[in-house]
């Protein structure tokens, strides 16, 4: 296994498996960690703000998910990105490189299905 | 940043679509006329740290933009702008193999396979360009 190959197979599986773990997370709300901008507070996990008092406190607090949900898909992904680092070179070639693009494509529909009731409001 | 962003993916996915042949005459011939390739490692970067960027900015908007669209209902933009939100996470976790089939292509890699994804980045990329630039001036829309 060259440094080259394990590289090329980390960042192949990284890029593919994050964009469906992003929509998982998506979906799911799977955000590893909430922040709240202007009380300057990240709190671990997916909190909203009917956990903890009225939905209006979320125009006084308003929470962000965005990167928490980019850290459970970006964790997520060197999971999978560092398994696929240390397959054999053989295993990698079968694979077919298009899905690469097909992947992220895919999930970019997704999130915009995921995005749609907002059009509906 | 983001405009030179803009310039070097447009750039590279004219050239990897559509790439010119013999001599360029025209501007649009020397427009897709670039060594694609060197392109690569410019676009890495300013992709990268245009997220970064966008990302420390995107908590002042959270704060200081996003209640004012939301109290005047506009939700189709802010659709939009959570779309540019996914969109730049994505494009961000395919920068590593982005870079690889650039810059450490292999002789049995379908050619299609790069161009693809440099097509996928430069959507992204425009998508993020206009899509910000309309929440940012969304606020002025009739006032």
């Amino acid at each position: 296994m060259t440094s080259s190959h394990a590289f090329r197979s980390f960042a192949f599986a990284y890029g593919t498996a994050f964009a469906v773990l992003y929509v998982v997370a998506l979906k799911l709300d799977l955000a590893l960690f909430t922040v709240y901008p202007s009380l300057g507070v990240v709190l671990l996990g997916t909190h909203h703000s009917r956990d903890v008092a009225g939905p209006s406190m979320a125009f006084l607090a308003p929470a962000m998910y965005w990167y928490g949900w980019t850290a459970t898909a970006a964790l997520g992904a060197l999971v999978f990105g560092l398994v696929a680092a240390f397959l054999p070179e053989r295993w990698a070639q079968r694979v077919w490189p298009g899905w690469l693009w097909v992947v992220p494509a895919l999930a970019m529909i997704a999130c915009v299905h995921l995005t749609l009731p907002w059009f509906r409001l | 940043m983001a405009v030179a962003l803009l310039g070097a993916i447009t750039h590279q996915t004219l050239a990897a679509w559509a790439p010119a042949r013999n001599r360029p005459d025209s501007f649009f011939g020397r427009f897709r006329a670039v060594p694609s390739a060197s392109y690569a490692n410019a676009i890495v970067v300013l992709y990268a740290v245009s997220a970064l960027l966008g990302g420390i900015l995107y908590l002042d908007f959270r704060v200081d933009i996003r209640p004012d669209l939301e109290r005047a209902g506009h939700w189709p933009a802010l659709g939009l702008f959570d779309l540019k939100e996914h969109f730049i996470s994505i494009g961000v976790a395919l920068l590593p193999a982005y870079w690889v089939c650039w810059r450490r292509p292999r002789t049995d890699e379908p050619a299609r396979t790069r161009a693809a994804l440099t097509a996928i980045l430069a959507f992204i990329v425009w998508w993020s360009f206009l899509i910000g630039h309309v929440a940012n001036n969304i606020r002025g829309f009739g006032s």
